[in-house]
């Protein structure tokens, strides 16, 4: 399970495919005050980002990669 | 070797042979909009397949091939001779890699050359796009004002690094990449592909414009694009973003816009210092500077002026610029876009294809006088328009519109690069929908599994052979005929089953002859060119089938036929005109099925053989001796031509005549059980007649009984069987013979034949059984003891220490479980 939902947090692990995309967006309109935990997640494909960027959820925990938390930090950081 | 590969490999070669055979059917008809779009069907997914694995040269011949085909396919480029020609090497260095790979499973690093001159050959076809650019990804001017301005969201960090790559050596791209909104439906991930991206220093997804509200969002369009900074070289990322060249926009960075100094906010000034440095950005956006205020009309209009002069006397000293780098068709290109752009805001039409055309006319001719030209007399006209109050503000405005970037990439796609846009788009074209062509509703089934059937079934006729025995034993020995019956009834019911089955494994192991003939069109035509000889060839009967094999081992005595009546048969035009001939020669192959046979006859028109001077020369290298000299028929002499070490040719081509090949062909014909025939007209033509069984499979043979034991005869062997009466026998000298319809036919005992110590046994009439037999083009009469029936076995050869004993051509189970050695007549005699 590469989301993994709790009552009010969403936990992405390893590689998140483009089919959650779905699934996070409906859990995210639903819970606006959710966060979300991207600390065990190494990739989340381009329609989970864009959910995320849509979004806007407070982000709880950023990715142990540091590439990636580069990329999801430009693009999720409410400063841009 | 993995399946896939193996996969690969058989595909490849059906794609090429397919790719031939468009290319020669072309020949014929060079503005079939139908083939060509087949031909670039083939070639492309023939790449396509070649880059699952790691063959580059393979792929990149391919690449070069494909863009050929996709310009002749867009009428950008017609069909020539030249092309298919180059064409068709391309494709013999494709099979030769194939070889390797089938050999090796990887392609021989000393193929690299050769893929890359072939290339390089290919793309010389190509008029407008210079071989540099092996991946055309299309460059857009336009897309550095809406890229460049992020550079200042580059982290510090990131910016060091690039500072120091690029002290280093490395050249710096800004990479934009705004994938299509349905890419997801193609299996992509933009962002995977991004972070991927090689010499990645710092990247950033950006919406394409704000997005909507999440209950508007649709999670399966893409919204977003990236930008990236990297220190790869263009070559790598044209590589990199090979299948989406048209979502991209690869712009080179200036290092000076990495230096903290120079961050600025992107100003007019920056941007024509970047074009004065060869720098492929276009200051496309200049002619409205940001900071006019649109208050003051009058001072608006003066600014303008101002900046517009800027911008051209930019330009100008641009094309005036002498030096000759290999990046100066683009600065060319980037001067066009900003001409172009400025003419499409004064609203001139006109001015704008005038520029384009200059634009083409300097590319083509590398110099740089007719845009300069342009730029001197259209410069008026156009800072007038452009200056003057008519033209609003808002019309100006319209321009920095392009600032979004997906519509800005858009417009410099159409405006910029015409040439390398085009290449792509060519490439791009329908991809997804060729690749799913239909696919053929068979199966490709391992020759071993069909043999293996072939061999069940073959134990199963035999098996089934036993129940007239077990019926036959249950009558005569336990004296039960109600058994015997039921067991006969049941015996046919069997038998026609497995009739029914061997007929349908039989139909499984067909293939159309057209398997081998389809590689003719390609050998006449070349031979026919080398040897300066026009052959028309008629293809008949393509259709008809034969077993696997016979077809198989069939190819090459074919060729060497074809080879041989296109060298030594055709006579060239001129010859032909000579003789009141049509100058093209036709070589006409016909295939067709007679009983149990398929005949295949190879006929031309040409000169004939002469049968003087084949007896002469058969004389001569001691084929024939002087007696035959004057007793042989003309037929017969023609046929010596099969005879080993025989050559007609007085000069040895390096296509026939070195005296093998008519031999080789006999005896690859007679291996499978076939015969064949020439007929020739001196001066009409000659026709070569093959005829072979359907199917080796299953051998008709005569059984016969000597001395208390069954031989078998193969049926191809036997002419007829007669009793003689005893008193009709002749000796003459130590032979035995006898007078048949008027003929003198030699006589043997079988029994002695194979050292048997018996006298033929005659029937109670006093008449001994013979058995006419036809070997080695001679009719002999073997004297058995009596005739059993014909039946249809699987021929075993012997194997082990037997397979020495060359009176024997194999042996075959019979149904009773008794073991029946079938004779080799032509070795027994």
């Amino acid at each position: 399970m590469p989301i993994e939902f709790k009552k009010n947090r969403a936990v992405f692990h390893d590689v998140v495919v483009v089919e959650e995309a779905e699934g996070l967006l409906d859990w995210l309109q639903n819970k606006p005050a959710a966060k979300v935990d991207l600390f065990a997640c190494r990739h989340v494909h381009t329609a989970n980002l864009q959910v995320l960027m849509a979004a806007r959820p407070e982000i709880a925990r950023w990715p142990e990669d540091m590439e990636l938390r580069a990329w999801l930090e430009s693009a999720l950081k409410p400063a841009s | 070797m993995n399946p896939l590969l193996e996969q690969f490999l058989s595909e490849s070669r059906d794609f090429s042979q397919g790719i031939s055979e468009k290319l020669m059917q072309m020949e014929g008809a060079p503005s079939d909009q139908g083939l060509i779009n087949e031909l670039f069907r083939l070639v492309h997914t023939l790449k396509g397949n070649s880059g699952l694995f790691t063959f580059p040269e393979m792929t990149r011949v391919l690449h070069a091939g494909e863009d050929l085909l996709g310009l002749v396919r867009n009428g950008r480029i017609a069909y020539s001779q030249e092309l298919a020609d180059r064409l068709l090497d391309a494709i013999d260095l494709v099979m030769e890699m194939c070889a390797d790979i089938e050999a090796t499973e990887r392609i021989d690093a000393s193929r690299a050359g050769d893929s890359a001159r072939m290339a390089e050959s290919l793309r010389a076809l190509i008029p407008e796009v210079p071989s540099e650019a092996p991946a055309p990804v299309a460059i857009h001017p336009g897309a550095t004002p809406a890229g460049l301005p992020l550079l200042s969201e580059v982290p510090e960090a990131a910016r060091k690094e690039a500072l120091r790559q690029c002290r280093g050596g490395e050249a710096l791209h800004w990479v934009c990449y705004a994938p299509v909104q349905d890419c997801f439906f193609q299996g992509d991930d933009p962002f995977f592909c991004a972070r991927q991206t090689p010499g990645l220093l710092w990247g950033a997804a950006k919406p394409l414009q704000a997005l909507p509200l999440l209950a508007e969002l649709d999670t399966y369009r893409c919204l977003l694009q990236f930008h990236l900074l990297t220190s790869a070289s263009r070559e790598e990322l044209s590589e990199y973003f090979r299948y989406v060249p048209d979502q991209v926009s690869i712009v080179p960075v200036n290092p000076q816009l990495l230096e903290p100094s120079v961050s600025a906010p992107p100003g007019n000034v920056q941007h024509h210092s970047a074009a004065a440095d060869g720098f492929k950005g276009g200051a496309a956006n200049s002619p409205d500077s940001p900071q006019a205020p649109a208050e003051d009309q009058d001072e608006a209009s003066r600014e303008r002026a101002a900046a517009l002069d800027r911008i051209l006397a930019a330009q100008e000293q641009i094309l005036k610029l002498d030096d000759r780098p290999e990046w100066s068709g683009g600065r060319l290109q980037s001067v066009a876009a900003v001409l172009v752009n400025l003419a499409r805001a004064a609203g001139d039409e006109v001015a704008i294809s005038e520029i384009e055309a200059a634009l083409a006319e300097c590319l083509s001719s590398g110099q740089n006088a007719l845009l300069l030209l342009w730029l001197e007399t259209g410069r008026e006209h156009l800072v007038a328009r452009l200056s003057s109050p008519s033209a609003s503000p808002a019309q100006v405005k319209h321009k920095p519109a392009a600032g979004p970037p997906n519509s800005s990439g858009e417009a410099a796609a159409t405006e910029g690069a015409p040439a390398q846009s085009a290449a792509s788009d060519g490439i791009k074209f329908g991809r997804r929908a060729e690749d799913n062509a239909p696919s053929p509703r068979s199966l490709k089934v391992d020759q071993a599994k069909i043999d293996r059937l072939m061999n069940l079934i073959g134990e199963l006729v035999v098996s089934k052979n036993a129940l007239p025995y077990l019926a036959q034993r249950a009558e005569s020995q336990f004296g039960v005929r109600e058994l015997s019956r039921e067991i006969k009834g049941e015996y046919s019911v069997i038998n026609r089953i497995v009739d029914e089955m061997q007929d349908a494994i039989m139909q499984v192991r067909m293939m159309a002859v057209s398997y081998i003939f389809q590689r003719f069109p390609r050998l006449v035509r070349d031979i026919s060119r080398k040897l300066g000889k026009e052959v028309q060839l008629v293809l008949e009967g393509e259709q008809t089938e034969a077993d696997k094999n016979i077809i198989e081992s069939l190819a090459d005595p074919l060729i060497h036929i074809v080879r041989n009546s296109l060298d030594h048969g055709l006579e060239t035009p001129e010859v032909r005109r000579a003789c009141g001939k049509r100058e093209t020669g036709t070589l006409t192959i016909r295939a067709a099925q007679e009983a149990d046979r398929v005949v295949i006859e190879i006929i031309d028109d040409g000169k004939g053989i002469d049968p003087a001077v084949i007896k002469q020369k058969a004389y001569e290298k001691g084929i024939i001796d002087e007696a035959a000299l004057g007793r042989i028929d003309d037929r017969e002499a023609v046929n010596l031509i099969f005879a080993a070490g025989l050559s007609t040719a007085a000069v040895v081509s390096d296509l026939s005549g070195r005296g093998v090949g008519m031999d080789v062909v006999r005896s690859a014909v007679e291996k499978i059980n076939g015969t064949v025939v020439i007929d020739s007209e001196l001066g009409r033509g000659t026709s070569i007649r093959i005829s072979l069984p359907l199917s080796m499979a299953v051998t008709q043979v005569m059984v016969v009984e000597s001395d208390g034991q069954l031989f078998g005869v193969p049926m191809d062997n036997v002419v007829e069987t007669v009793r003689i009466a005893k008193g009709q026998l002749r000796t003459i000298k130590q032979t035995l013979a006898a007078v048949l319809r008027g003929r003198i036919v030699p006589l043997k005992s079988l029994n002695t034949l194979l050292g048997i110590p018996a006298a033929p046994r005659a029937n109670s009439e006093h008449e001994l059984a013979v058995l006419l037999v036809h070997a080695g083009g001679e009719v002999l009469g073997l004297l058995v003891d009596g005739f059993k029936e014909t039946i249809g076995l699987i021929q075993k050869p012997l194997g082990g220490f037997l397979s020495g004993l060359t009176a024997y051509s194999g042996s075959a189970l019979m149904g009773d479980g008794s073991v029946l050695m079938i004779l080799n007549v032509r070795e027994i005699i």
